[in-house]
């Protein structure tokens, strides 16, 4: 509640200054902690706690913790650093308790106060972070970025001075961003005063799989969408994850503020990555309250979803084929389950001819964004992974599909399989001729 | 065959435990009767608040000079009960202008420190708070544990040689012509520690001098001597919130009224409170009208209250006492100070004192009062030093370590156990490994449940406000099994399961009065655990009805 | 454009997921839209029918005797005996080597945590070598981390149940486990994975150490019973090798929340709706309904709600399996109790001191909160008409019984979820879209 809401008509007492936004500045999320019955749901659902008892699980993290506080007390437990903010605790909950909300916040919380900004730890969670501010200049130089991330000495100096995994290999860098691309095309070929959709392409198919995000485009213009290319910045998933608020909270204004001119101008937000949509949907008005926050969550969309609400995608699909892609093993991010996405590609990959998608089951991939690329997760994100590394092999497959850029690098890593986004397939669906590539 | 001692105390509530104290540190055998478990009377059914005394700034000063002295000395001596949390009296649009005023100046003169805050200023110290409170009062008020209190008064006094009795109803007084000499006790058949004497039997204890402490209870155990004690005992309700919503006491400033304070408590609120004189401090009735005004009106004050969940709802008796002439015939109106009445005086009957009114902040106050008494009585020289000498667990707690990674505990569950145990907190917590939470509501560890199990036996509703486990927001529902347990294999199936069920009933009387929304699904839940994944209502175990086994599936 | 299906149900747990399987037997497409996880993972597993009746003392033998003896508007008179039995049928064919018990009509009765005994129908083969009827004597085994099951007190509370066998208890620690609140899924996955621990001579598989662990307690009894968390995925393979490793009969005593055995239960439910083609939508509420023009007794379609954006899904049929409040599909405040997604009619005092009483074990009013509903299982508005004529209700959103008391949960949530998906699967030929 504003004081907007609710005026108050005192004019006896002394000048108070009138206030747009409630007093509070810190969140207090205790009042969450009311909704929780201690039914330990979300703990049976936390891929962390299975694997690694150091990690108590969401519940203790979550509403215990808060509850168990005073406003003055402000330490955290440490281990809350090892949630790896996949936020299945979110949609197991039966009874609404706001967990990932409490998790980002205490996170939040405890690198602010607890965490050295000197540490290796503090540093290297920062570069994670901020892959956004990176990517620009590898992908201004990709082929030498490419071939120095490549080097073991390179992984191999990763792990000893940051603690970022050897054992990955870093995502390669496109030649050509997508946004280059898109300049280069001269931008939008389809002119739509009443279909209007603002892409919001993230950083990694913007810099790693533009033909992702080139995939989206030519489907929506199939569709006769006019699409939007808005400026914007890292939705902020990997932020939220290492508990930088603050960098989250400078993107996510960004964001809003471009995303909200979209919007005025007509245009519904559609993201590819479901990390993306998820933040921009959930953790936005969980954590920010700037203007038109609410507004641009109402009106964010997974790429498929809105195709499949708004118009006759399963029609448009019935009766096509593909070429060039074989049976897929489909994961199914956190993300996008939490959006209740998690049938969606299966079930239009069902109506396509040729090809069958196989759901390799409801675990967790274990790599959580930016988690599994630490050290000291390392090994802990490859236990979480291998319920699905075992369903992959074990699929009738050749290809691995999901819509979560760091999900499918866990994907190839753990498998070898080569990883797709399911946009890709659909635009071979929806085009008979190959890819647009120029 | 008669046991005796120097002075018997009836009453295990806060005054009767402060009593025990103060007259074991001076040297003097004391035995302690209380009827339940310690705190079952009128102590463990208040807000937990440690009046600054602004409360009584403008209408009982008397009481309020009391307040403030005996806040500061408690402070001292029960660091460890005490959160400091401050205090504000608000003023909302519609509360009088002029009384606020008088508030203050009678805080000031009293010695109550207060400092008027803008509305904006309070709302930076409670975000909660309503945002048309126009201005508030911060007084020294703070939230105390009335059980924690009463415990460490009695675990002192046993230290000091003093035998406390639990689960032991006076059932007589001993009179001879005019002289009261002791009691006939029956010791309780129900769980609890009995180390003196076995269970269910009836004893009597013969006294140099007899004090009876039973505040709302004094007139029926007067009664017994044929002395009579006009207590006017008078009724209110608390509610209790699942979360803090506040972390300062709240109250309403404006001359008087229902529902008017919130108290934070450890994990809690406590919103209070009504007052109605009832006839009989053992029955009267728990309205629905209680609980809901409790939430209507201070949702006022802070309205986040109206949509939050409460976990249960418990009434309290004030033992209010006034001179027989007096005649308020508002129990709002009766003084809140405390009256010594010394019977031989009164009635012409020696050897017998009750004590009746006052407040738990003044307990200590009222201990030394009635001690003096009793020494003069039995013609001891011995001076009162409870003002001076800490409780168990509030001695060096500046030396308390924050820091509680050796006990392998997570920080919230170590800061809540330090915070309970204050300076016992190493030696309770260093004995057991592995120390698994048994209350995940509360933090509440296995080396603190057994702890107090130690000190209180079998009986689990000691034990539970000994720790606080069981009264978080499942209510027991998922500890009370696992406090059970810890009896086992010290006391033996048949105690662990009565114990068990007491404890578990005990939980659900206070939360009928909170069965809508979040608590009635947590109470569903419960009952289908209990029921049906453990078929408690179904037990055979100790039913004459033997289950014809065979006739079931084998399996095989 | 809506999400077009032929049967939408809501609520995905035991009911929920009946109804669907039951409703993709005809040749119609069936979806599931489930908002948070279900009960199952609370309850036990057991698949309890009736284990109690209002005119008996003790535990049935028999529940199919007893139920001439319950109230008229109790699902299982709804439905009727023969459904029952069909739904029973039902659910072993589909949990087929999983579940034991459907030998006979006679219930089994199987020991808690708490050392009580409770009637049951059908209970998973994991549990089946711990029954009471069985005359093997037995030890249990608990944890020294798992405050909520003291072997030797269960033992001991077991013995004054008056079970025909000797029993006794013995407490370890777990092999592996570092931290003292470590979660029950921690446990499991120790078991199935076998992980490597480390020990004095080198390395050795948790469930080796666990047998290492427990074998010197034996004393010639028959079978062990251990908390119900013997590995997860690989279930069997665990319990076979402790058995081999102990040369006895293992088995699980049910626990929870959280439960493995109804998360095990869980997990063969939504194979099997994958396996029957049925399309899942988790994690969204369904929040609204549309009627379909001037008819207000048909529902058109529900809105789902994503995290803000509204969707619609639209079929000729619904279900309706939300749960009692426990699943929150019966809900509260202080005045009312109401069902949250389409405002169906449920029963009660007005004054909400009337919705409990006393006793906390007696029989409790708002033990019974619900829709009441006709016999195809449509709920009733207060006139005793149905709300719609596509809806139907499963599950413990129906009222009228206390399954907890009665020990009746899972059996009516298999019945009425059988029952409304044939009525609803029967019923999409019937409609002209």
């Amino acid at each position: 509640m504003s004081d907007a809401d609710n005026p108050t008509d005192d004019a006896s007492d002394e000048f108070e200054p009138i206030q747009v936004f409630p007093e509070a500045e810190e969140m207090d999320l205790r009042p969450g902690a009311d909704n929780c019955y201690k039914c330990s749901t979300c703990d049976t659902n936390c891929p962390v706690a299975e694997v690694d008892d150091e990690f108590p699980g969401p519940k203790f993290q979550g509403p215990e913790q808060w509850r168990l506080k005073r406003q003055d007390d402000h330490d955290i437990d440490e281990s809350v650093m090892k949630c790896s903010n996949c936020m299945r605790c979110d949609s197991a909950c039966p009874s609404s308790v706001p967990l990932s909300q409490m998790h980002n916040t205490a996170r939040g919380e405890y690198v602010e106060n607890h965490m050295s900004k000197f540490s290796r730890e503090y540093v290297r969670n920062r570069i994670l972070a901020n892959y956004r501010r990176l990517a620009p200049l590898a992908a201004t130089f990709p082929r030498t970025a490419n071939f120095v991330m490549g080097l073991s000495i390179t992984r191999w100096l990763g792990e000893k001075t940051l603690g970022i995994t050897s054992e990955r290999e870093f995502p390669a860098f496109a030649t050509e961003t997508f946004r280059d691309w898109w300049r280069k095309r001269g931008g939008a070929k389809v002119q739509n005063e009443d279909q209007k959709i603002a892409y919001f392409h993230g950083c990694y198919s913007n810099y790693n799989t533009p033909e992702v995000a080139k995939a989206l485009v030519r489907v929506y213009e199939h569709f006769g969408y006019e699409v939007l290319v808005p400026p914007q910045s890292c939705s902020g998933t990997p932020m939220f994850a290492n508990g930088m608020l603050e960098d989250a909270r400078r993107a996510a204004e960004t964001n809003v503020r471009e995303l909200a001119a979209a919007l005025e101008d007509g245009a519904d937000v559609i993201a590819s990555c479901s990390s993306c949509s998820m933040s921009i949907r959930q953790e936005y008005p969980e954590l920010f309250d700037f203007e038109d926050t609410e507004d641009v969550a109402a009106n964010t969309w997974d790429a498929l979803e809105y195709l499949r609400v708004h118009e006759d995608l399963e029609g448009e699909l019935e009766g096509a084929s593909v070429e060039g892609f074989d049976d897929f093993a489909y994961h199914a991010p956190c993300h996008a389950r939490n959006q209740g996405l998690d049938g969606q590609t299966v079930e239009l990959l069902d109506v396509i001819d040729g090809v069958d998608a196989h759901d390799v089951g409801d675990s967790c991939s274990g790599i959580s964004g930016t988690y599994g690329w630490k050290a000291e997760n390392y090994e802990t994100s490859m236990k979480i992974g291998e319920e699905m590394f075992d369903h992959m092999d074990t699929a009738d497959a050749e290809t691995g599909l999901t819509e979560c850029p760091t999900c499918s690098m866990q994907m190839e890593h753990g498998t070898g399989y080569e990883i797709r986004h399911p946009l890709e397939v659909l635009e071979a669906a929806l085009f008979s001729d190959r890819p647009e590539t120029a | 065959m008669a046991t005796d001692t120097d002075v018997l105390v009836l009453g295990g509530g806060s005054t009767g435990c402060g009593i025990a104290r103060d007259l074991a540190m001076r040297g003097l055998e004391v035995t302690l009767l209380e009827r339940g478990t310690l705190t079952d009377g009128t102590t463990g059914r208040m807000h937990g608040l440690l009046h600054s005394g602004g409360r009584y700034a403008v209408s009982d000063q008397a009481s309020a000079r009391e307040c403030i002295e005996e806040n500061r000395i408690l402070r001292e001596i029960a660091g460890h009960c005490v959160e400091e949390t401050g205090g504000l009296f608000v003023k909302r649009p519609e509360d009088s202008d002029a009384y606020f005023q008088e508030k203050l100046e009678g805080c000031r003169e009293c010695d109550i420190p207060a400092t008027v805050l803008s509305g904006r200023e309070a709302r930076e110290i409670e975000p909660y708070l309503a945002t048309d409170v126009e201005r508030a009062i911060e007084v020294p008020d703070a939230a105390v544990d009335p059980f924690r209190l009463c415990v460490a008064n009695a675990m002192d006094a046993t230290a000091h040689g003093a035998r406390i009795e639990t689960h032991a109803e006076v059932i007589d007084l001993l009179r001879d012509g005019d002289d009261v000499f002791g009691v006939t006790v029956r010791h309780g058949a129900g769980p609890g520690k009995r180390t003196d004497v076995p269970t269910g039997t009836v004893e009597e204890i013969t006294a140099d001098y007899v004090v009876n402490a039973t505040g709302a209870w004094a007139g029926a155990i007067a009664g017994m001597a044929d002395l009579e004690v006009e207590v006017r005992p008078s009724k209110g309700v608390m509610t209790i919130m699942n979360v803090r919503q506040v972390d300062t006491v709240i109250n309403r400033c404006r001359p008087k009224g229902d529902a008017d304070i919130i108290v934070p408590h450890e994990t809690t609120a406590i919103l209070g409170t009504t007052d109605e004189e009832v006839d009989d401090p053992d029955d009267y009735p728990e309205e629905r009208w209680e609980v809901d005004a409790m939430i209507d009106t201070l949702a006022e004050l802070v309205p986040i209250l109206r949509e939050a969940r409460t976990i249960r709802s418990f009434w309290g008796v004030r033992p209010l006492y006034e001179p027989p002439e007096t005649g308020t015939t508002d129990p709002t109106d009766i003084t809140r100070e405390f009256f010594l009445l010394d019977h031989a005086d009164r009635d012409g009957v020696s050897g017998i004192t009750s004590i009746v009114g006052g407040k738990l902040t003044t307990y200590r106050a009222m201990a030394e009062a009635i001690s003096d008494h009793v020494c003069a009585e039995l013609g001891v020289n011995a001076s009162c030093e409870t003002a001076d000498e800490p409780l168990p667990g509030s001695e060096r707690l500046e030396t308390l370590e924050a820091a509680m990674d050796e006990f392998g505990l997570r920080s919230p569950v170590a800061r809540r156990s330090s915070q309970r145990l204050g300076s016992r907190t190493r030696e309770v917590l260093e004995r057991y490994d592995p120390n698994p939470v048994i209350c995940q509501c509360e933090g509440v560890t296995r080396a603190e449940v057994q702890d107090a199990i130690a000190q209180s036996g079998s009986d689990l509703n000691a034990v539970r406000i000994r720790t606080r486990a069981s009264m978080g927001n499942c209510q027991g529902g998922f500890c009370c099994q696992e406090l059970a347990c810890e009896l086992h294999p010290a006391y033996d199936a048949e105690t662990v399961r009565d114990a068990f069920d007491e404890l578990f009933e005990e939980r659900w009387k206070g939360q009928r009065h909170a069965l809508w929304g979040e608590q009635l699904s947590q109470a569903m839940l419960t009952y289908a655990l209990h029921t049906t994944t453990m078929n408690r209502d179904g037990d055979p175990a100790g039913d004459s009805q033997a289950i014809d086994y065979a006739a079931f599936d084998g399996g095989r | 454009m809506a999400i077009e299906d032929d049967v939408l149900v809501i609520g995905g747990g035991l009911a929920g997921a009946t109804a669907a399987l039951a409703a993709a037997e005809r040749d119609v497409r069936v979806r599931l839209v489930t908002y948070k996880q279900s009960t199952l993972r609370h309850a036990s597993g057991l698949i309890d029918v009736l284990g109690y009746a209002p005119t008996d003392d003790g535990p049935l033998t028999n529940p199919y005797d007893a139920l001439e003896s319950l109230p008229d508007s109790h699902p299982y008179r709804l439905v009727g005996e023969a459904a029952i039995r069909k739904a029973l049928a039902f659910f072993d064919e589909l949990a087929g080597a999983a579940y034991a018990g459907s030998h006979t009509d006679a219930n089994a009765l199987v020991p808690t945590a708490a050392g009580t005994i409770k009637p049951t129908a059908r209970y998973p083969t994991a549990t089946a070598p711990g029954l009471a009827s069985d005359r093997r004597d037995v030890l249990l085994v608990g944890f020294e981390t798992l405050p909520g099951f003291d072997a030797p007190l269960a033992a001991a509370h077991l013995e004054a149940a008056g079970v025909p066998f000797d029993v006794r208890g013995a407490t370890c620690s777990f092999p592996g486990i570092r931290r003292d609140d470590a979660k029950v899924t921690r446990y499991a996955h120790l078991l199935d994975v076998d992980e490597a621990i480390a020990v004095d001579a080198g390395e050795i598989g948790v469930r080796a150490a666990l047998i290492e662990a427990v074998e010197g307690h034996l004393e010639g009894e028959a079978r062990v019973g251990f908390p119900a968390l013997l590995g997860d995925e690989h279930a069997d393979e665990v319990r076979t090798d402790l058995a081999d490793g102990l040369g006895v009969d293992v088995f699980e005593v049910p626990m929870g929340p959280p439960s493995l055995p109804g998360i095990r239960l869980e997990d063969l439910l939504y194979d099997a709706l994958e396996d029957a083609g049925v399309r899942v939508t988790s994690g969204v509420p369904v929040v609204e309904y549309e009627t379909a023009g001037a008819s207000e007794d048909r529902i058109d379609h529900v809105v789902v709600d994503r995290n803000g954006a509204q969707v619609p899904h639209r079929a000729t049929q619904y279900v309706l399996a939300t749960g009692g409040l426990v699943g929150k599909g019966v809900q509260s405040e202080r005045q009312r109790v109401y069902e949250p997604i389409f405002d169906c009619h449920v029963s009660h005092a007005d004054d909400r001191y009337e919705w409990f009483v006393d006793g906390v074990f007696d029989e409790q009013p708002y033990a019974r909160f619900g829709l009441s509903a006709d016999g195809e299982l449509r709920p009733l508005d207060a006139d005793g008409k149905p709300e719609f004529r596509n809806l139907r209700a499963a599950g413990s959103v129906l009222g009228g019984y206390d399954y907890a008391a009665e020990k009746s949960g899972s059996g009516v949530s298999l019945a009425t979820g059988y029952v409304a998906g044939t009525h609803a699967g029967e019923a999409v030929d019937e409609v002209i879209r």
